[in-house]
Parts: structure tokens; sequence; C-alpha cells
């Protein structure tokens, strides 16, 4: 079974009075249980449309999208599911023992588990000394820590990041692939999308490239060996699609 | 339940840590000072406008705080896309209207507890200072009125959570709620102006109709406003206080079932 599963998805956004942009068309993809799967685009290909959809963020114009065989507009199934949104912003006044308590809570943890996982999630991320201080006083890069902290308080299935890297210092880059690696250690299935094409390709099984809202190719890792970096593969699939459509 | 009170919680420690909070009470505390002082400047009834003043206060710092730190509760979660955190778990986009605004309203109550014991300071001061005999006064209604105060804040919460569930952006919404909170306090005066027809003006039947409509539609704030019975100790009926509250529970489940019906259709892109 398909842990995450898009069945022919398609999403229109209206830009202006009869203006319309098609940000997905016809996306089917699989991906399994355990499995690493990098989400590769250029900017403005879908890739975070396509994640919003599995979060019920957005809704899809066509087509459906699933998480562990359930639709994805059943709130009971963001309990399996961690999220990490780009460029996370969290609620300037409280702390980060504040916040993850919150996200404890809404996923019916007890208070017991909720102050284990956030010592431990907090000196993982490295932000335990830093607990008491404000979000506002953060850097971007410690609030991209913390945003990860958050989707992993409640110990989800799927774990499904939107640009983890961006904001971070490559010692905060080497935290966060160690930590993915962690994760798919403990048979977690992750679903993240990025722009560094070194990270995915370190640490992926599988890649999906879209481009301009449609996927162009998967690779498997362990199946197939690319004859030309992956910079180069990716360039030419964009080229393949007629280059970027705005 | 656990979702909407998770929500509530955190909107409500985000609003109380606020900075601006801090500067609405320092306002408060300069009114209730000034109260202190003006009410030397009367001759007689200044127990009236000690009470008068004192529960003007606390609804005018209540109302400062839902405009600008309630409707900012909802403005940022939307603007600032904090909301990808909280609907990303397994809370409904109703628990997460609702969780907000009882968040909003916790705060409202925090705001009228405080400065509701401490507006009683300077009525106190007046009363012990400037004593008369015939003046009226009973602590039951100043209390009444206080409860009645937060009532009023707790309906104008309902109606920025019904504007926040459809605007774009908190500017908008802020404006909206500040326009229906100014029509709310008027309306019954201007409709009671027309219908009893007192300065034999001709009022033309599509005006009379609109004011209709505003008076059934905005909230009817000056309803809750019981500072002149608490002023001059006048007692209130009973029936008045029950209606008025069920008014309220009223306006607000219907705001509230308004709020939830297109909030759960909208998207976050």
């Amino acid at each position: 079974m398909a842990v995450i599963s898009f069945d022919k998805l398609t999403k229109t956004y209206k830009t202006g009075f009869r203006k319309k942009k098609t940000a997905l068309k016809d996306f089917s993809l699989d991906i399994r249980e355990g499995e690493v799967f990098g989400f590769l685009g250029p900017n403005g290909a879908g890739k975070s449309t396509a994640i919003k959809i599995l979060l019920n963020l957005i809704f899809p114009t066509a087509g459906k999208a699933e998480i562990l065989g359930s639709d994805v507009g059943e709130k009971e199934i963001r309990r399996s599911v961690g999220y990490l949104p780009e460029n996370p912003y969290f609620y300037d006044y409280l702390n980060p023992v504040e916040l993850l308590s919150f996200a404890g809570r809404a996923s019916n943890m007890d208070s017991l588990k909720i102050r284990e996982k956030t010592e431990s999630l907090l000196n993982t991320v490295g932000l335990w000394n830093e607990r008491k201080r404000a979000i506002r006083s953060y850097s971007k890069g410690m609030v991209q820590r913390v945003g990860l902290a958050l989707a992993l308080i409640h110990d989800p299935k799927v774990v499904i990041l939107d640009e983890p890297m961006t904001g971070l210092d490559p010692i905060g880059r080497k935290q966060v692939i160690d930590l993915i690696l962690k994760l798919k250690s403990e048979g977690k299935t992750i679903f993240f999308s990025s722009h560094i094409l070194e990270d995915i390709e370190r640490i992926c099984d599988r890649i999906g490239m879209l481009v301009n809202g449609q996927l162009r190719r998967v690779i498997d890792f362990k199946k197939e060996k690319l004859i030309k970096s992956l910079e180069d593969t990716f360039i030419e699939e964009v080229e393949k699609a007629g280059g970027l459509q705005q | 339940m656990n979702a909407v009170w998770s929500v509530a919680l955190i909107t409500f420690k985000e609003g109380i840590k606020n900075r601006v909070i801090f500067g609405i009470f320092i306002i408060a505390l300069l009114l209730f000072a000034a109260t202190t002082t003006v009410t030397t400047l009367f001759m007689r009834d200044i127990v009236k406008v000690a009470v008068d003043l004192s529960l003007s206060t606390v609804s005018f710092a209540g109302l400062l705080t839902l405009l600008f730190i309630g409707v900012n509760l909802f403005g940022k979660d939307l603007d600032k896309r904090t909301i990808y955190m909280v609907i990303s778990r397994p809370i409904s986009r109703s628990e997460y209207l609702i969780g907000k605004f009882i968040g909003i309203v916790l705060l409202a109550l925090s705001v009228v507890v405080f400065l509701g014991l401490l507006s009683i300071v300077p009525v106190i001061m007046s009363k012990r200072f400037y004593y008369y005999t015939e003046a009226k006064f009973d602590w039951w209604i100043y209390f009444i009125a206080v409860i009645y105060i937060f009532i009023k804040l707790a309906v104008v919460s309902s109606i920025i959570t019904l504007f926040a569930s459809f605007t774009s952006n908190s500017f908008i919404a802020l404006v909206l709620s500040l326009v229906a909170y100014i029509i709310g306090q008027s309306t019954e005066s201007v409709r009671e102006l027309l219908v009893s027809q007192v300065e034999k003006i001709e009022v033309s039947p599509i005006l009379s109709y609109m004011v209709e409509i505003a008076y059934y539609v905005f909230p009817n704030i000056s309803a809750f406003d019981l500072k002149t019975q608490a002023a001059h100790g006048l007692s209130i009926n009973p029936s008045y206080i029950i209606w008025t509250a069920l008014y309220a529970v009223f306006y607000m489940t219907i705001a509230l079932a308004i709020g939830t019906l297109a909030f759960r259709r909208r998207e976050f892109p």
C-alpha cells in the first residue's frame, strides 16, 4: 500500500477576474512505506501546491490525494502526519516549549509524554538552552528548527517537509540531513521538497521531478544509475518540458 | 473539544503576552487616575461621574484589546500563515475558528476582570472623599454593569471572528469590525428617533427600511450599556438582564455559525 498517493490531481488557481493558472495537472504519484522521497522542481513548479493539498490547506480542483489510505480531507489522518511549511512563521510571543505543548495537546498526547518529547526534540535540534526565549527573538535558522521539532512532536508515521534546508547554515543542514536519516532508520516515510540537489541525492531513495505542474520523471536510485549528474539531468528535464512557463 | 481548547489556550497566551496589552493597561490606569482628579471639579453627583468614567474606562480598554490584539491574533495567522502550524494538525477549520474565538473572549475576560476590580478604587475614593447622603449607589448594579461590558466584548469578538473568516487581510477585518461596532452602538437610538417621530421630520421609507435592517443585522451594542443604571443606582429589571444575555448568546451563535460556514471552504495557498 502506498503511504502517500496522488491520483490524477489537478489544481487551478484564480489569478484574476477571468484568469486562471494551473499549478498541477493530472499529477499522479505513489510514495511507499519507509522511503525518503525527494520532490524536485524549479520555483513555481507546483511542489508546495501538492504538499498543501496533502495537508488539506488547499483543495484539489480534480483528482484525489490520500495518506495511509484515507482521504486527506479527514482530519484524523493528520494525527499520523508531521509537517514543516516553507518559511515557517510561528507565534511571536511564545517560546518553543509552549508551541510544542500546543502541538502535543492538539494531537491528544498526555502532558508527561509532551514534556519528554519536548526535551528530547529541542536537544536534537539544538534549542534546549534557548527554550525560554520568545520565538520573535530567534534567527531564521532557529525558527526552521522549531518547525522541525513541531513536525515531529507527535511521533508521526509520515513526515512532510517543504524546503527544510532553507535558511540553514551548513551545520544546520547537516543536522536536518542526520535527522531525516534517523527518521528513515525508525521506519518513517519522508516526503520532502528541496532545491539543494546535492542533499537530495545523498539521502533520497527516489526522487520525482516536477516541471510546470506535471511530473516529468521519477528516479529510483536503487535501480537506476544516472549517467549525467543530477543537476544536468534536472536541467535536461526542464528543457524537455519547454522551459519554465510563467 | 481538545482541539478547540488547545487553539483557545494558545490564542489566549499569545494575546496576553503581547506588549500592546501593557500599553492598554497604562492608558486605563491613567484614565482611572484622571477620574479621581476630574470628579473633584464637580460640585454634585461626584459618585455618578466616578462610576460613569470608571465603567467607560473598562469598556474602552476592552475594546482596544479586541481591536488591536484580537483582530491581530487572526490577522497574523492568516497574513503570515501561522495557520499552517495549526490546521496541519488534527484540527478542523471550524474547531480552529471556535477555538480562536474562545481565546479572544478569554483575553477580553481577563482584561475586564483585572480592570473591573481596579475600577473600584476611583469609585471608593470618590465615595469616601465626597460623601453625599442623597447619592444612590449599589455595588451589585455596578458589577452587573461590569459583567455586561464583558458580554458586549464577547459579542464584538464574535463579529471580529465572523469578519476574519472571509476577509483576506487583518486591516479589512479591523475596519469592518469597527464599523459594525459604531453602527451597533447607535442603531437603537436612530430607530427610536424614527419610530417616535418626536422631531416630526419626514423620512423616506427607504431610509426607514435601511435603519430597520441595520437594527436587526448589526448587534445592538447599546443594549449592554448599563452605565446609567450603575451611576444612578437604578434597579435593573431581571427580565432585561436575562433577555439581553440571551440576545448576546443568540447573536454570537449566528455570527459564529456564518463564520464557520465561510471558513470551512477557505483555502490557504
